[in-house]
């Protein structure tokens, strides 16, 4: 039995059916890439797992730690250990980084206002953030700026990543991390995920592009098209998409590659 | 003893006022006998409804009463406390004295600084506007009197306590602020109650007037009961190069209609109006606000924002008016809500009245519920629901608590708005 298995999951978006059974197992310690074309449901995935109200499941398990997280709440999956790095991620205006952060911890910690002793201190709480914001190139003026507001498109890429090196995930999907980024901001990126990697965490990258696996390498590639995998293997399957595509599945003029880094941003 | 003019001479009597202030109580009277009560045909009433509201049962004054909470706001330069409708008590220190610092109940600064004091009471807000501004102005009942001399600073802030715990009568204080030349001061209106089974009608009405290069901040801490009919007028007559910073905080009340006017009398003159209210249960705010340049090279800066939850309801009506003489003026007006519920509504009418081409004015209004984005984001980091709403909430008053210019009373309306959230 796998860490988190994702068993048939269907998932519908305003009464049309975008995921038509999805099966994939991650173990702790392992690299997924979900790679596939636009439209094919990547999004999708990413959002259910973490229970984005919008996306209706309407079968299919996902169990992590003997329950199916399908049940609980976006809030007790990610205290059970969950988390999404968001392909856009939202601004959150009037909440400093700062505060949204040490809430989280706290939630996290089981503080709920109340017993003091579990609350973080601010000294545990800066150590905690120095070296992750050193890896990402961010300073400390970051921690009083509103969540992700004025945050250039690798600005706000880098805070996912901060937020997950803070909050110590056992499972971390990593939503178009690499879109929108310049080529340094993929590189901080990458290597703040390569210094999360450890028996301790397993990563699901879902990407169109085989870009950011040049850095992240992953153990397993899977390619998701129309809501459904068409094909598992190791990292030769993502070699295999950039020289040939999507066009195998009928998809069209669809670059694997991605060949120039700025711009890139989907709508 | 109900509204009559037995009432008012009553009233003038107790507080033992000159024969000026009666003489003007009458005509107020007058004006109130005069007077309709405002219809829904006038454009200001037309969504604020009075249904309900019986003037015929009030008492015309509550008698001080006790149980009055501990100072929430105990780093102050002086505090004056006032129960019910008498005259409050204040000590204040010979350091203030000695610099010809003039804070009392406004009834003993009508009799002992009366030239001051008649020079400037009613001089700013109207007391014959309407007819329950004319009953203000006929039976307000205790109050403050601030006087701050040219040239000199007070850095603690001077404030005001208005408790009220009897129900079903008139608490009816009225704030009088001239800061001198060159002045500088904060002062804090606080008016609380407990919720009470019987209605009682309140106001808080201030009038402030800041002197040429004055830097005056004024914050009002609305939070009687939920049982309390408020009206209140507000009005600020900034002279050249002065700076005003009014901030109205509404929390409390069944009905609480204020009124926020600042004239930019003189060149230079500046004046920033924030607020922020939060309603809930069947809670109606109303606030009119006037942003009035009268002269050129002026700036004023408005931002209101309101959440609402359960049945609760807002009205906001801001005017811009720029007259023709007031070249290079700059006014900004922002009206924004929140609301928390599907039954929680909000109106929000922004006027202009521009009669120079020479000025910048922006304005704008939103009403919208939470982003069901931003919980979303908030919840997948692990902050449950309920703590996520009241960030987000807390956030989004944020730009309007960065503005209250005394340390504890921004904290106070923090712990209050937790408490509200909570």
């Amino acid at each position: 039995m796998a860490d988190f298995e994702i068993r048939d999951l269907r998932v519908s978006v305003e009464g049309r059916e975008i995921l038509k059974g999805v099966t994939l197992d991650v173990d702790k310690g392992q690299v997924h890439a979900v790679m596939g074309p636009n439209g094919s449901g990547k999004s999708t995935l990413s959002q259910a797992l973490m229970g984005h109200p919008a996306y209706e499941v309407t079968g299919g398990e996902v169990r992590f730690k003997g329950v199916n997280v399908l049940e609980l709440a976006p809030d007790e999956r990610a205290r059970l250990g969950m988390y999404l790095a968001f392909q856009y991620p939202t601004v959150v205006p009037g909440i400093t980084m700062a505060n949204f952060l040490r809430t989280a911890l706290n939630a996290k910690r089981g503080y709920d206002g109340k017993d003091k002793t579990k609350a973080i201190t601010p000294k545990e709480f800066r150590a905690l953030l120095k070296d992750s914001m050193h890896t990402l190139r961010m300073d400390d003026s970051f921690l009083s700026r509103y969540i992700n507001d004025g945050f250039s498109g690798g600005e706000k890429k880098r805070a996912e990543i901060l937020q997950m090196a803070v909050l110590k995930p056992e499972i971390a999907i990593l939503d178009e991390t690499d879109s929108g980024l310049d080529i340094d901001s993929i590189k901080y990126v990458s290597e703040a995920v390569n210094a999360l990697r450890g028996p301790e965490l397993g990563v699901l990258i879902i990407t169109h592009y085989t870009r950011i696996l040049e850095h992240v390498k992953p153990d397993f590639v899977h390619v998701l098209v129309d809501g459904r995998i068409v094909r598992s293997g190791g990292p030769e399957v993502a070699d295999q998409l950039e020289t040939t595509g999507y066009a195998e599945w009928g998809v069209k003029e669809e670059p694997v590659a991605a060949g120039q880094l700025s711009g890139q941003e989907e709508a | 003893m109900s509204f009559s003019l037995k009432a008012v001479e009553e009233l003038a009597s107790l507080h033992g006022e000159p024969e000026w202030v009666r003489v003007r109580r009458r005509a107020s009277w007058a004006a109130y006998e005069r007077l309709p009560m405002p219809s829904r045909s006038e454009e200001e009433w037309r969504r604020t409804n009075l249904k309900g509201l019986d003037l015929a049962v009030f008492e015309a004054w509550e008698p001080a009463n006790g149980g009055a909470p501990a100072d929430s706001i105990e780093d102050a330069a002086a505090v004056l406390r006032q129960r019910g409708s008498e005259p409050g008590q204040v000590d204040v220190g010979p350091e203030l004295s000695a610099k010809g610092v003039l804070f009392m109940p406004l009834s003993q600064a009508a009799r002992e600084h009366s030239e001051l004091v008649e020079q400037h009471l009613f001089k700013g807000v109207d007391p014959e506007r309407d007819k329950l501004s004319a009953l203000h102005g006929a039976l307000f009942s205790g109050g403050t009197f601030l006087y701050v001399p040219n040239g000199v600073s007070v850095e603690k802030p001077f404030v005001s306590q208005f408790w009220s715990s009897g129900g079903g009568a008139a608490v009816l204080p009225h704030t009088l602020i001239v800061a001198g030349d060159g002045s500088q001061f904060n002062y804090i209106d606080e008016f609380l109650s407990p919720t009470l089974e019987t209605p009682s009608l309140t106001s808080g009405s201030v009038e402030v007037f800041a002197g040429r290069g004055a830097n005056v901040g004024y914050v009002s801490l609305q939070r009687w009961g939920n049982h309390a009919w408020q009206f209140a007028d507000q009005k600020v007559i900034a002279e050249q190069e002065s700076t005003v910073r009014v901030v109205n905080v509404g929390l409390g009340g069944r009905f609480a209609k204020t009124r926020v006017e600042a004239v930019l009398h003189g060149p230079g003159a500046s004046a920033e109006l924030k607020g922020l209210f939060f309603g809930s249960g069947g809670q109606f705010f109303d606030y009119h606000t006037l942003q009035s340049h009268v002269v050129g090279d002026t700036t004023s800066d408005l931002l209101f924002k309101g959440a609402l939850r359960d049945t609760a309801r807002s009205v906001y009506a801001g005017l811009i008016r720029i007259e023709k003489g007031a070249r290079r003026s700059d006014a900004y007006q922002a009206n924004r809500n929140l609301l928390l519920s599907k039954s929680a509504n909000a109106y929000s009418i922004p006027m202009l009245e521009i009669m120079n081409n020479d000025v910048r004015c922006t304005h704008g209004a939103t009403i919208a519920p939470v982003d069901p984005e931003h919980v979303f984001y908030l919840e997948s980091r692990g902050i449950p629901r309920a703590s996520a709403e009241r960030m987000i909430v807390h956030g989004f008053f944020g730009q309007v608590l960065d503005r209250i210019p005394v340390g504890q009373a921004r904290e106070l309306v923090e712990s209050e708005l937790e408490a509200r959230l909570g």
